[in-house]
């Protein structure tokens, strides 16, 4: 009885099957895409990067060919798109030579080695010597953090205006939120409504009135007031999230913990609390999330102690103004999200046992 | 173990729903006692009152000489089965047995042995190990009993803990809860709508309706002492037949009569009626106490509308005017729609009632 069952070949089917996978394949390349560009780009050398049609990958060592030139030595970089040699450099300084190689190109190559290559370049028959070297991947990584010298205080900012801005709105938002839930006061609906209100406004309309007030607090350019003002958005989002967690665990649960013993704080930290716990992962999350991509505040409520979100965007528009530095600093300011969002997926979707409550 | 005492116990909620009217009772000790009445009638109210989750508005609630009144529930002594059985999902079967032992600071082997007890007691032994939702809804419920159990409470409280099993499980899990209130000998006030399950569990039960307490008694005592409208109706599958039937004083006798009906009361009964006033009562009758007899003995005669045999006995019900009666035959022979009925009453067993004030007369 191991024969196959064969479907009878029909077309609409097909045509079916056809339009949702492209469908699918559509919406993988619309999110892919442009997070595939963002990571070749943080690898990318900065004449890679500027270079047109832009690399698909970033290559990983460099080929180059070495003659006499009219101020000394030319130096010329092969490029793949247009198979031939493009010259880059005309000099007979090697420390120049030295470093257009490692910050253009991107490949590590001292003074010795150049050395090396023109002793043969004079020594052998022919009048050009090829010869090529590996790629610092990593390179635009190590500078950015060099030229950008806020970047590691500003990253070290960022996560700690974070984790203000979870512990803020997580206390506050889910003490709200569990009110909300379980008791039933006078104008509680309207009140649950209007705290989107917050929401409404976007950060740079009520920036001003924001500096003025954090500046009367004395928490202007301190990561405590960023953190006061990501936490007005997202408490209101922890709000409604805890709430209808918390309307989910049955009120007969707390009851029976305090019929067996245990008072209303206990109840709540030893029942009610790890059973919301997905709940309170989910608007750590948000909030998480909220604080650490956030710029536009940030630019205007900060003036000498930048988060690292306004580092990459000065890297983008100031001085440095390099695309692949960029890239590379955005990569920096994903990798944390990416990781929290991971490991906060995991206890979103642990419903104990399986079992929804 | 210990009493229950509540006195003038009254619960109002916001400013003009009371859903406990100046309550009265009294629990004695070992006993198994049965609040019962439809939804909305404040017996789940009154529980937790004694439970201390709901405040007391006016009155007072002891057990044994301890004024409960205003303490929190953790201090009461008291245990609780809920509805929808309150076992936390995400502590283990022991854990949930063990909290309240853990929070009262026993030594872990006393805990050990007591939760390793009374989950045999509820012969979920093998079950201690598993997280809550890998049980089924018996289980679960026996992990509740486990629990109340264990901390070996003066007052156990049942929250219609039945009512969420299917049909089958609910009638044995009563057996199970019985036979464990008698080995632990506790206290026992259990809430139900259901009055079958009342009756078979009750050493007394508690009536209620609209807040207020209709009949305390044993479960005899409700179902034939039936002291108003209300309790002959709620008690009993299928319920008290009704006719309303006026009173005829000829000569020595009384007669019941209406266009159907016409009874000759034997002395015995007719002399409750003696000082009755109105010329109108609410006659009562069990079904099983309506007979099936030949043309000339009955005291009423209709057609049977249909018959619903129950294996044992058939139910027949009857049309009269616009109600309709039910009476419970024998298996056989089966009365077919139709047929003409033909029925007396066993007088012993009759309840009057009064019209206008729905209680019964001859108490």
């Amino acid at each position: 009885m191991s024969e196959k069952i064969k479907k009878p070949f029909k077309l609409s089917r097909l045509i079916r099957k056809t339009i949702f996978y492209l469908f699918i394949v559509t919406l993988a390349v619309v999110i892919i895409l442009p997070v595939f560009f963002l990571v070749s780009l943080s690898f990318l050398s900065t004449r890679e990067a500027y270079l047109y049609p832009l690399p698909l990958l970033p290559s990983l060592k460099a080929r180059y060919s070495l003659t006499y030139g009219e101020r000394g030595y030319l130096l010329s970089v092969y490029d793949d798109f247009n198979k031939e040699y493009q010259t880059v450099l005309d000099t007979n300084d090697f420390e120049k030579m030295s470093v257009y190689m490692h910050s253009q190109i991107g490949t590590p190559f001292s003074i010795p080695e150049i050395e090396e290559v023109i002793k043969d370049l004079e020594s052998g028959p022919e009048d050009t010597v090829y010869f090529s070297a590996r790629k610092d991947l990593l390179y635009n990584y190590d500078t950015f953090f060099k030229v950008t010298r806020e970047a590691v205080p500003a990253l070290l900012r960022s996560l700690q205006i974070a984790g203000m801005t979870i512990l803020i709105s997580l206390s506050i938002g889910g003490l709200a939120g569990y009110a909300f839930a379980r008791y039933i006061f006078a104008g509680r609906d309207a009140l649950k409504f209007s705290v989107l209100f917050v929401r409404m406004f976007p950060g740079v309309a009520i920036a001003l009135p924001m500096v003025i007030i954090l500046a009367n607090m004395g928490f202007y350019d301190r990561p405590i007031g960023l953190s006061l003002v990501y936490s007005v958005g997202s408490i209101s989002l922890t709000i409604w999230i805890t709430a209808s967690i918390f309307i989910g665990i049955p009120e007969s649960l707390e009851e029976a913990a305090q019929v067996f013993g245990a008072t209303k704080v206990q109840s709540f930290l030893r029942v009610t609390l790890p059973l919301a716990l997905p709940g309170l992962a989910a608007a750590a999350m948000y909030a998480f999330l909220g604080a650490w991509n956030e710029t536009v505040s940030a630019i205007i409520l900060t003036q000498f102690n930048p988060t690292f979100s306004v580092v990459v965007y000065q890297t983008l528009l100031g001085s440095v103004g390099q695309v692949n530095l960029a890239a590379a600093g955005g990569l920096v300011m994903a990798l944390p999200s990416v990781f929290f969002t991971f490991f906060i997926r995991k206890y979103i979707q642990q419903m104990w046992g399986g079992v929804t409550i | 173990m210990a009493t229950l005492k509540m006195q003038n116990v009254t619960k109002q909620f916001g400013r003009n729903v009371i859903a406990v009217r100046d309550f009265n009772l009294e629990v004695k000790e070992q006993e198994f006692l049965v609040l019962l009445g439809p939804s909305g009638c404040g017996k789940t109210t009154a529980m937790r009152m004694v439970a201390g989750l709901e405040e007391v508005t006016t009155g007072k609630i002891f057990i044994g000489d301890r004024d409960v009144t205003d303490l929190p529930p953790r201090k009461r002594n008291v245990s609780m089965i809920f509805q929808n059985y309150a076992v936390w999902p995400h502590m283990t079967v022991y854990d949930n047995i063990a909290f309240a032992l853990k929070l009262k600071n026993l030594p872990a082997e006393e805990i050990d042995r007591k939760v390793k007890e009374a989950a045999g007691l509820a012969k979920i032994e093998m079950l201690l190990d598993r997280l809550p939702a890998q049980l089924s809804g018996g289980q679960q419920q026996r992990v509740a009993v486990s629990r109340a159990i264990a901390v070996n409470p003066d007052i156990f409280l049942m929250d219609e803990p039945l009512s969420n099993l299917d049909a089958k499980l609910r009638v044995s899990m009563r057996t199970e809860l019985k036979a464990i209130h008698e080995k632990a000998g506790s206290t026992t006030v259990f809430v139900t709508h259901d009055q079958s399950e009342a009756m078979s569990m009750a050493d007394r039960i508690v009536i209620m309706k609209d807040g207020e307490v209709i009949q305390v008694g044993s479960p005899d005592d409700v179902y034939h002492r039936s002291r108003s409208i209300f309790v002959a109706d709620f008690i009993g599958t299928p319920p008290t037949n009704f006719m309303e039937v006026d009173v005829r004083k000829e000569g020595e006798g009384i007669h019941l009569v209406n266009s159907h009906l016409n009874l000759l009361l034997e002395p015995a009964l007719a002399k409750h009626l003696n000082t009755y006033s109105k010329d109108k009562i609410i006659l009562g009758v069990r079904p099983e106490n309506m007979l099936l007899v030949s043309e000339d003995e009955a005291a009423l005669s209709a057609s049977c509308l249909v018959s619903e045999p129950q294996g044992s006995h058939q139910v027949v019900a009857i049309q009269l005017d616009d109600s309709i009666i039910k009476v419970i035959a024998p298996a056989s022979p089966t009365i077919l729609p139709g047929t003409a009925v033909h029925m007396s009453f066993k007088q012993e067993t009759l309840r009057f009632f009064d019209p206008d004030t729905t209680l019964a007369i001859n108490d």
